[in-house]
């Protein structure tokens, strides 16, 4: 399959599919003529303070690039997108629950739209289904599927983005193979520490790579369970240091302590692969750890890609809120606004808060829907209503979201794409640490 | 059984404060709103018991968040891994939350003012951090994994009051009434104690320990009684918390969150009767104007409590009491803390 295809081709229909996305958009705006102007209410209820402020600010400004854009084509159908956002403070359900019942109360929100949350995973398609909105997010984890599965006709209305948590641990260790068949890691030893944060997503991985180590012949030799946040890493490290793994995952994903992980680890740094969850891919990582970061490996079933699309998002995004912004992060509500307002443009528009026959339309486009944006290829599992992981439920790059590997090799810019095929942009690179 | 004319007064203002509550959802009936209320009443249960506790009994414990989440936790895994109904497991969420408390009140009641304070925050923390950082994982639930204690994430879509299939969309009315009977409840019970004999007591080892001792009152069995009924109370909180929200998590252990209650309780004036309600119903719609400015929110609800210590000292409640004395000169035999 993949000889077959050329990257350059591959782009070009992809990069076409993406415009084609706007194109449809303005093509439909300009045809609408029974448009009343009427402001279209987006509500977002997201951490914009608290623990995960950082990815929390992101979401918002997002959502504001994406509906500036997808404003000055006409809007939905000649109607304007209007955002509102409820702060969720970094806190759990209860908290989630009232922001998003006032987005939907208050401000009268046809759709719920935001990255994720510290919730469980259930609350707001629980709102989304009592108030007959949409609501998209991106909250990686499996509960969303398992709520979407006891009752697909109760939460029809509810969207998760990107695949779910389940595919990190196979992916790692599947990556950390083909580095090894390429030659470009050779194993100092067959020991894997596995240190974990407290909450579900993190645990899930954990677990996950804790049971599957040994197929890849691993012996996990550490499993730490961290409380958060932490910024005290010295207990665990002298565990490293007293016994070296060849690699260290790390399933705790929030960035501030991964770089302060990574600050002090460079003290004393063990000839071993660092690989770290998600947090290492906003810019608030490479801000604290410094030249600390550089090395590190991360990934993300949902990251802004490297290619013409997600360059040219890159740029709209660091142009509007400035280099130190997170793309990875804010390009997850940029493209689920992107898909929203095209699936509301294809079922005629949208419906108010608890009008959910027109609602309905908007959520059959959105699960017949495949969209290239600059996260990569959305594409609805039907029954579950989150997307297909590329490479892990497909072997076509143009129809899932891609679960990409990315190395930072420079403190000034994000890590490079170093997997899957073929949004690769650089190759891996053996930390300076480990040379010595 | 004769009532004593302030215990007749607080109970008249409470059933019309409670028949006042009760028409609030048919007046505005917007989910949100009704939402918010059924908040209020929570918190106001939590606010009233720790004033019980703290105000009336001198009792300055910080362990009455961690009896509320008791009480929604064990609510939550009753009904996660016993599969008990909400009501069924009403009775074992106040039971456990009162056991608790007297387990926590005997290894704390035998200090005196800031180490029982210390004592009992340190217990809530050391039970915060047991919760958060058990990842074993207790059951399997799809592909995620559920610890016994709920873990980091805590535990969702627990069962409901059960209103869903009768009352369809307008399920929060059900819940509404719920926690507005278990608010009547809470409020009737705190009345008939701060005006009984044990309110009695309670102050009285709380003004002068010496001479409530020398009259045969003991300290540590009247504070204890007085932990265990705020604690079984609250924990009744955390019942109705857990069946409104359909969950129960680590958040309920938060720092921000204790000091959001206790600001419910400062505000409004602690040792007064009706200082919590207004404590809890100042802060919220507080806090519910403040989200139109953002991050400034929390600087908002500092200034607040910085403007409460100002300029009414001992609470809302107080100055509200001052203000109705001047507006009717004649009605000015009210005890200044009984507000």
């Amino acid at each position: 399959m993949k000889s077959s295809m050329t990257r350059r081709g591959f782009f070009g229909r992809t990069a076409a599919a993406g415009v084609g996305g706007a194109a449809l958009l303005a093509s439909m705006n300009s045809q609408a003529s029974a448009a009343d102007g009427e402001p279209i209410i987006v509500g977002c209820p997201s951490p914009l303070t608290g623990i995960v402020a950082a990815d929390g600010i992101e979401f918002r400004r997002g959502l504001e690039l994406a509906a500036e854009e997808i404003n000055t084509i006409g809007g939905i159908l000649g109607r304007p997108i209007q955002l509102e956002f409820v702060d969720t403070e970094s806190k759990g359900d209860d908290v989630v629950s009232q922001a998003a019942q006032r987005l939907v109360d208050r401000n009268n929100a046809s759709a719920l739209i935001t990255g994720y949350n510290l919730e469980t995973g259930t609350v707001l398609p629980e709102i989304s289904a009592d108030a007959g909105v949409i609501c998209m997010h991106a909250q990686t984890q499996v509960t969303h599927e398992e709520v979407i599965k006891s009752d697909p006709d109760r939460y029809w209305g509810s969207f998760m983005i990107d695949p779910p948590e389940t595919f990190y641990a196979d992916g790692l260790l599947e990556f950390i193979k083909e580095l090894e068949t390429k030659g470009k890691f050779d194993r100092p030893n067959d020991k894997l520490a596995i240190i974990t944060g407290p909450g579900n997503y993190s645990v899930n991985i954990a677990d996950t790579l804790n049971e599957k180590a040994k197929e890849y012949g691993f012996e996990v030799s550490l499993f730490e369970t961290v409380k958060v946040p932490i910024s005290e890493w010295g207990p665990t490290l002298s565990k490293l240091r007293a016994d070296p793994p060849a690699v260290i995952a790390m399933t705790h994903y929030f960035p501030q302590d991964q770089a302060q992980f990574m600050l002090q680890f460079m003290d004393d740094p063990t000839d071993s692969l660092v690989y770290m969850q998600y947090g290492a891919s906003l810019a608030a990582f490479r801000d604290v750890a410094g030249d600390a970061s550089e090395g590190v490996l991360y990934a993300t079933v949902i990251g802004a890609l490297q290619d013409e699309i997600g360059i040219a998002f890159r740029e709209a995004y660091a142009a509007k809120f400035g280099a130190d912004a997170s793309p990875n992060s804010g390009g997850q509500t940029y493209q689920a606004l992107y898909m929203y307002a095209i699936a509301a443009s294809l079922a005629g528009g949208v419906g108010a808060a608890y009008e959910e026959e027109q609602n309905r339309k908007v959520a059959e486009r959105l699960r017949g829907l495949i969209f290239r944006g600059p996260m990569g290829t959305y594409r609805c599992v039907q029954e579950t209503q989150s997307a297909y992981a590329y490479p892990a439920q497909t072997n076509d790059p143009s129809l899932g979201m891609p679960h990409i590997f990315s190395q930072i090799q420079s403190k000034a810019e994000d890590g490079k794409l170093v997997a899957p095929w073929p949004y690769i942009v650089a190759d891996f690179q053996l930390p300076n640490w480990m040379k010595s | 059984m004769i009532l004593s004319k302030a215990l007749s007064r607080d109970l008249l203002i409470s059933v019309g404060f409670v028949a006042a509550l009760a028409l609030v959802p048919i007046v505005f009936p917007e989910r949100y709103f009704v939402g918010q209320i059924i908040t209020f009443l929570i918190w106001s249960m939590v606010a009233s018991q720790w004033n019980l506790l703290m105000g009336h009994a001198g009792v300055f414990s910080l362990a009455q968040m961690a009896f509320f989440a008791i009480g929604a936790y064990t609510t939550a895994m009753a009904s996660r891994h016993l599969d008990l109904s909400i009501w069924m497991s009403l009775p074992l969420a106040v039971l456990v939350a009162m056991v608790s408390a007297l387990i926590v009140g005997a290894a704390c009641l035998r200090l005196h003012g800031a180490y029982v304070a210390l004592l009992t925050f340190a217990i809530a923390e050391v039970i915060h951090v047991l919760i958060i950082t058990d990842t074993y994982c207790y059951t399997r639930e799809g592909g995620g994994c559920l610890q016994f204690f709920g873990g980091a994430t805590g535990f969702s879509r627990i069962s409901d009051f059960g209103f869903r299939p009768f009352l369809k969309g307008d399920w929060i009315l059900g819940n509404y009434y719920v926690v507005l009977l278990a608010f009547a409840f809470v409020t009737l019970v705190t009345m008939f104690v701060m005006h009984g004999r044990l309110g009695l007591a309670f102050r009285a080892i709380r003004d002068n320990l010496g001479y409530a001792s020398s009259r045969g009152i003991s300290r540590f069995y009247t504070q204890m009684t007085v932990f265990a009924i705020s604690a079984a109370l609250t924990g009744l909180a955390g019942w109705a918390y857990a069946g409104h929200f359909r969950f129960a998590g680590p958040s309920l252990f938060d720092f921000s969150t204790l000091i959001l209650v206790l600001s419910m309780v400062i505000v409004g004036g602690l040792g007064s009767i009706w200082g919590p309600y207004i404590g809890a119903a100042t802060i919220l719609i507080g806090l519910e104007w403040l989200k139109e400015f953002g991050d400034a929110k929390n600087i908002g609800l500092g200034l607040i409590l910085v403007l409460v210590v100002l300029f009414a000292p001992n609470g809302l409640a107080a100055l509200f009491a001052r203000l109705f004395k001047h507006i009717r000169p004649g009605k000015n035999n009210t005890p200044k803390s009984r507000t």
